[in-house]
């Protein structure tokens, strides 16, 4: 496993290194698995802040992150019982989170429901988004620069759920095309075809910025 | 390669997926032909483009709400059927084709054990020499919880079933919070009880009580102990609306500079710089929060400590 994984992998405690008291992620896996609660929160304080970046990214809105936040951790305290050891816990955990999100997107394509919001420019609840702040942004900048926002939310919108969830996991989330092939359950091949597509739509709609 | 096998390579060429092999055939490509080389430079710029649109980062206070939904959806999870099932049978994994059949039976069984239990209360306690509990009145059953049955052993000869279980009896109490006993109740629960929902709510209604020196004590004890961020963050609040003392300010600066939390270090911050001056502790805040700025690893802590370094030298002018 590579890309993010490994990154999260090397961030969070594995066989080798331990947890505040000595304590393995396995250990706490196996007492969460045992019913132990406060042992699955503390599973949850591992990743759920990267979750929700992930969540965030692909729903782009506030509520809806909180949303699928909950929904992808309730499946996986309902599941964990089905995790075996062997695998590392981070690729199940993301594979679930995937699936929550694609499970979003396809019922947003089914209701028609085209997500082209942008916060930032004064609207919407900044108490869960933080707005750009880079320093030195003059007003042209700024308003250029929120455009160009809402062009490429209109153009992520047109994307299927496997090009987007693809397209967010490569580009944003710097993960290897196998591993992405592994999340969302399918090939490395297909996750490149499903990029490569992706790109395609992404120059359509954007080749006029560049 | 040509110019049409070239472009599905593009992108993988600006994303590092390619092999050597492959990279080395792109780039003997691009070195003879300018269309192509035009191309992935127009393909590099929309690359730039989207790498620099900002991406929305989830704030502290977010992440606080998020975990304290989450905490509220576990513990109605934990009382919920699944919740049961998982605590008497632990491997328990309801796949969706045995849910139903395993569903049907556990309530084929529960009726069966009403029904042999009822009739046989007495008889029971005959065929057994009074061995079994006798305070399984109709009125206490009815008050009473099962939270988990550990054994339920038929005797073929007898025709008896002991059931080992362990009961919950609720009982209300109801009292003003000036009565020392209420008031014990809502301190253990405080330290002690394992639903952060209520523990939480505990610490809304001890609030009014913090002149009190062992609700002092239990509110300081949760800001710096509790397992749970939103827990942690409500006794905070608590804690602004108590008697200032040396106590709650070095609460407050362990909290800000160990919590696990940032949203909880960042309401730390506020809460310290608010009542810095009426103590006298501007100096000592000031060389904290001027350390942190700098060194923090986490940035929203260092912005926030920033702000608290210039409100601090606006006080002092």
């Amino acid at each position: 496993m590579d890309g993010f994984c490994l990154e999260l992998a090397g961030k969070i405690p594995g066989e080798t290194s331990g947890l505040a008291g000595g304590v393995t992620e396995r250990t706490l896996i196996r007492r969460a698995q045992r019913g132990d609660r406060e042992a699955f929160d503390a599973l949850v304080r591992q990743y759920d802040q990267e979750v929700l970046r992930l969540v965030l990214r692909v729903v782009r809105s506030p509520e809806e992150a909180q949303d699928l936040y909950q929904e992808a951790f309730l499946k996986a305290y309902r599941s964990l019982a089905r995790f075996r050891l062997e695998s590392r816990f981070s690729t199940w955990l993301y594979r679930l989170v995937t699936n929550v999100c694609f499970d979003y997107l396809r019922r947003q394509r089914t209701r028609g429901e085209v997500q082209i919001t942008e916060k930032g420019d004064g609207e919407g609840d900044h108490a869960y988004t933080i707005a750009d702040d880079r320093p030195g942004l003059n007003p042209e900048h700024a308003l250029r620069a929120r455009e160009i926002g809402r062009r490429i939310a209109k153009a992520l919108s047109r994307l299927t759920p496997r090009e987007r969830m693809v397209f967010e996991l490569k580009h944003w989330q710097g993960l290897k095309l196998r591993s992405i092939g592994e999340l969302c359950g399918t090939s490395e091949e297909a996750a490149k075809n499903s990029l490569f597509r992706a790109m395609q739509k992404m120059r359509e709609q954007l080749g006029d910025l560049v | 390669m040509n110019c049409k096998d070239l472009e599905p390579n593009l992108w993988l060429y600006l994303y590092d997926e390619l092999t050597a092999g492959e990279r080395a055939s792109v780039d003997a490509h691009l070195a003879a032909c300018e269309r192509c080389r035009l191309q992935l430079e127009e393909t590099r710029r929309l690359h730039q483009l989207l790498s620099g649109c900002p991406q929305p980062e989830p704030t502290p206070e977010m992440l606080v709400h998020c975990r304290q939904a989450l905490d509220a959806a576990l513990d109605r999870e934990q009382l919920g059927w699944r919740g049961l099932l998982r605590s008497w049978f632990p491997g328990f994994t309801p796949f969706p084709a045995l849910r139903a059949a395993t569903v049907l039976t556990l309530l084929l069984f529960g009726f069966g054990l009403g029904w042999t239990l009822r009739p046989r209360a007495t008889k029971l306690e005959q065929a057994t020499g009074g061995a079994v509990p006798t305070s399984f009145a109709g009125a206490d059953l009815a008050n009473m919880r099962i939270s988990s049955i550990s054994q339920v052993a038929p005797d073929p000869q007898t025709g008896a079933v002991r059931i080992t279980l362990d009961a919950e009896r609720r009982v209300t109490l109801e009292g003003s919070l000036d009565d020392p006993r209420i008031r014990q109740v809502l301190v253990d629960t405080v330290k002690r009880y394992d639903n952060a929902g209520i523990r939480r709510d505990t610490l809304d209604a001890l609030r009014t009580q913090s002149h009190n020196p062992s609700v002092r004590e239990a509110l300081l004890y949760a800001l710096r102990h509790d397992p749970n961020a939103g827990v942690r963050l409500e006794a905070l609040r608590a804690v602004e609306g108590m008697e200032w003392g040396s106590d709650v300010h070095q609460s407050l600066l362990d909290v800000l500079e160990r919590d696990s939390n940032v949203g909880v270090r960042v309401a730390a911050v506020d809460a310290l710089v608010e009542h810095a001056e009426a103590l006298g502790e501007e100096e000592a805040l000031m060389e904290v929060v001027n350390r942190l700025a700098t060194r923090d690893q986490n940035p929203y802590v260092r912005l926030k400590c920033l702000a608290a370094v210039q409100k601090l030298e606006g006080n002092e002018d």
